[in-house]
């Protein structure tokens, strides 16, 4: 089981332009990582309170509605984040050309 | 005001318990003085107030006019003597007491702000904290500003509080309380000029990073419980199921670069699309995955009827790795760019031939190189079989080259073939043990080894066969005659692949079927006749499989050893295919298969590479006048043959074996229209 979760975080980070893969828990601490402590720190934090800021968001327009992903694109990276009940899937990747 | 005080001493028994715990962790020694100190603050807190309301119970009403100028003078003189002189802030716990004792009056709220005094014992053990941490390091000072955080917020509603009470007073009063904030860090003799600024300082601070803070924190706790508790949660089901969708998502937003930043006033790219649309088949992509495909032949293509995207591909053995399972089927979607398979399946035994279960979106059917018949569920969990056929006498014990899924909703079965030529029709709901057993036998009870089996279009009972001794068969389940009805003889060597007209239309040829085989040839045949129709000779290598398109009534796909991929449009000429490619790297290709909408043609070679062409949608799909031109030519090649073999009986050498005469009889054997 614990393998297959290697396997997936592999198969994700082979991705062409993948900078870093994070997963956290609804509390915003990091479980997996492929990055840094710092940058995974820093991460988890801030893209849990945003993931939740987006949610609420989301719920608050529409109570029956939830967020399912959230996709960031900046002049550097493009953030790709899927929330769940209990964890959050972060994904940092350059964009690719 | 009872509830709210008890209130607050609820939440301050309950920081400090936290606060407890959290030291008990470093250090033990420590933390005893600080119980001490906290369990002594909190009683003597505890004391106070309940003299406090005692008192207020009993004397308020009568003693409060009479009193109130002297609490005023009292008032007034204390507090000076506080913020002055801190080496006596011990001692007024005991003084205010008094003075409450005798006021009840709001300006007695001067008591109030000897309630924040009962506060400061707790924050003199901060304090000490806050001292050692500055120089050992990060963490600490992190404890200290939350704990200041926490106790502020304590002191808050505190404040609030004797405002209230305080609103018949004058600036003085208002003064007080909020030194009385600070008032708590005097407390402790030696350190109250550390104190006091570090606790201004904190203040705003905390109140702006509240949240960040606060995560933190918990980021510290997590690196301090780590590993196996990440491993629990790792464990955990539900993070198994999260890693599942998430990771799947995940892989399809990652491949869809759609630019969304195209700014069509600028350069274009490079344009080779428009070379590509004139090529009638083009390579779109091709699968394959690292793990779980290198080195293994891939034995069977399928689609999934539910979701037309979804491809099940299986796998042979992977000789270069014995541990990894023998068979594999993964599936594959050509909808999202992701290269990775949607699913993975594997069991024991090689997978030669594998089905969507037609009528259950979940459902996979895996036949094994062992003679089972196993059943992969995609809604649990588990990459091996879920269920699975036994091995015994009752059921197949030889390797299952083929497999199809016929019937309806209701009433459906797998059929299975084995290569002793037992064919058994099973129910999904009992794996148990075959519906009913058929053994396919060449007239002298010589069993058919079987290697490809079709149905013709939604027929349940008529299919067709191919053999290793190179004939081809017609056979029915139900019936007058059960079991193999006709022969088809024509192939030098096994026959790798059959495919019956599937295409509906104006005219049916659904009694038209293709056979490849390892003599280089791919044969065209109608079941009313047993000698072959026409035979395709063009290529130099073991043809190793051939399928009608699913669309066009007479183009077919060709595969064979060499990497040729053929499409054949017997319309347009029947000596050379109208398309063929070679497949990068020429590796012997084993399957082909087309997609349901007849758009692409996918090929599975021996590497463990599925290849995908994309077939111009012009030659792909038929022109109404398709059909009757198809009859025609079949009618031609026919007239052909029996102009090649009038000839061929002139000259008198007979070299079709089975097949002098009989194109006149057998048109009433197969009633298979």
């Amino acid at each position: 089981m614990a393998q297959e979760v290697e396997e997936t975080m592999k198969r994700i980070q082979s991705h062409k332009g993948i900078v870093g893969t994070i997963i956290v828990n609804a509390e915003g601490v990091p479980i997996k990582t492929t990055l840094d402590n710092t940058t995974t720190v820093q991460y988890a934090g801030l893209i849990s309170s945003l993931a939740d800021k987006a949610r609420s968001v989301v719920r608050d327009l529409d109570p029956s509605n939830d967020l399912t992903f959230l996709r960031i694109r900046s002049k550097k990276h493009e953030i790709l984040v899927a929330p769940d009940k209990e964890f959050i899937l972060i994904v940092v990747q350059n964009p690719v050309d | 005001m009872a509830d709210r005080k008890a209130e607050l001493e609820r939440k301050k028994a309950k920081l400090q318990a936290l606060r407890e715990e959290k030291d008990r962790r470093r250090r033990e020694k420590e933390i005893k003085d600080i119980e001490d100190a906290s369990h002594r603050t909190v009683l003597s807190g505890g004391d106070r107030k309940e003299l406090d309301d005692l008192m207020r119970e009993v004397g308020v009403a009568p003693i409060s006019d009479v009193f109130s100028s002297i609490s005023s003078a009292n008032s007034l003189t204390p507090e000076p003597s506080r913020n002055h002189t801190p080496e006596t802030s011990l001692q007024p716990n005991s003084l205010p007491n008094n003075v409450t004792a005798l006021k009840r009056k709001i300006p007695q709220l001067t008591v109030v702000s000897v309630q924040s005094t009962n506060i400061p014992p707790k924050e003199v053990v901060v304090y000490t904290k806050q001292t050692q941490t500055t120089t050992s390091g990060h963490h600490d000072v992190r404890d200290a500003h939350a704990t200041d955080y926490y106790d502020e917020y304590n002191l808050n509603p505190g404040l609030e509080w004797e405002d209230e009470f305080t609103e018949g007073e004058d600036e003085e009063s208002s003064l007080p309380p909020h030194l009385g904030g600070f008032g708590g860090s005097k407390l402790p003799p030696g350190i109250l000029p550390h104190g006091l600024p570090q606790v201004k300082e904190v203040q705003p601070a905390v109140t702006a990073l509240e949240q960040e803070q606060q995560k933190k924190e918990d980021l510290k706790e997590v690196r301090e419980l780590s590993e196996e508790e990440k491993q629990m949660i790792i464990l955990s089901e539900d993070f198994q199921h999260f890693i599942d969708r998430a990771g799947r998502i995940m892989e399809r937003a990652l491949c869809e670069n759609v630019d969304i930043y195209m700014d069509y006033t600028g350069n274009f790219g490079e344009e080779g699309l428009d070379e590509k649309s004139h090529q009638r088949i083009s390579f779109q992509r091709n699968f394959f995955d690292d793990r779980w495909s290198r080195n293994r032949t891939v034995t069977s293509l399928d689609w999934s009827p539910q979701f037309p995207e979804l491809m099940l591909a299986a796998y042979n053995n992977n000789e270069e790795s014995p541990n990894d399972p023998d068979g594999v089927v993964l599936i594959w979607n050509t909808k999202f760019k992701k290269t990775t398979p949607e699913y993975v399946f594997h069991c024991q035994s090689a997978v030669l031939s594998a089905t969507f279960a037609r009528f259950h979106p979940n459902l996979i059917l895996g036949g094994t190189y062992s003679g089972q018949i196993v059943l992969w569920d995609n809604r649990v969990q588990k990459r091996t079989p879920i269920q699975r056929t036994p091995l015994s006498a009752s059921a197949h014990t030889h390797p299952v080259y083929c497999m199809s899924v016929v019937g309806t909703q209701n009433a459906h079965n797998l059929i299975s073939i084995s290569t002793d030529g037992r064919l058994c029709s099973w129910s999904l709901d009992m794996l148990g043990q075959p519906q009913e057993i058929l053994e396919l036998h060449r007239m002298q009870s010589k069993p058919v080894a079987v290697t490809c089996l079709d149905f013709p279009h939604s027929d349940v009972n008529n299919f067709v066969v191919g053999s290793e001794e190179g004939s081809a068969y017609s056979a029915c389940r139900h019936g007058a005659k059960v079991g193999v009805t006709d022969t088809y003889d024509g192939h030098q060597g096994p026959v790798t692949g059959i495919s019956a007209n599937g295409v509906q239309g104006g005219i049916d040829f659904s009694h038209m079927f293709l056979t490849s085989s390892i003599d280089w040839t791919i044969k065209l045949w109608s079941l009313k006749d047993s000698k072959p129709i026409y035979s395709f000779e063009d290529n130099g290598d073991y043809v190793l499989d051939v399928k009608w398109s699913p669309t066009h009534p007479a183009l077919f796909a060709a595969v064979d050893g060499s990497g040729r991929l053929d499409l054949w449009n017997l319309n347009q000429d029947t000596e050379v295919p109208a398309a063929s490619v070679y497949v990068e790297g020429n590796p012997a290709l084993n399957k082909v298969s087309w997609t349901p909408n007849g758009l692409q043609v996918t090929v599975g070679d021996n590497q463990g590479r599925i290849w995908v062409y994309d077939v111009a949608e012009n030659f792909a799909h038929p022109r109404h006048d398709e059909w009757n031109k198809f009859l025609y030519t079949t009618q031609e090649l026919r007239n052909n043959q029996v102009v090649d073999e009038l000839e061929k009986l002139n000259i008198s050498i007979p070299s079709m074996p089975n097949s002098s005469f009989s194109s006149m009889g057998p048109l009433s054997l197969t009633p298979m229209r």
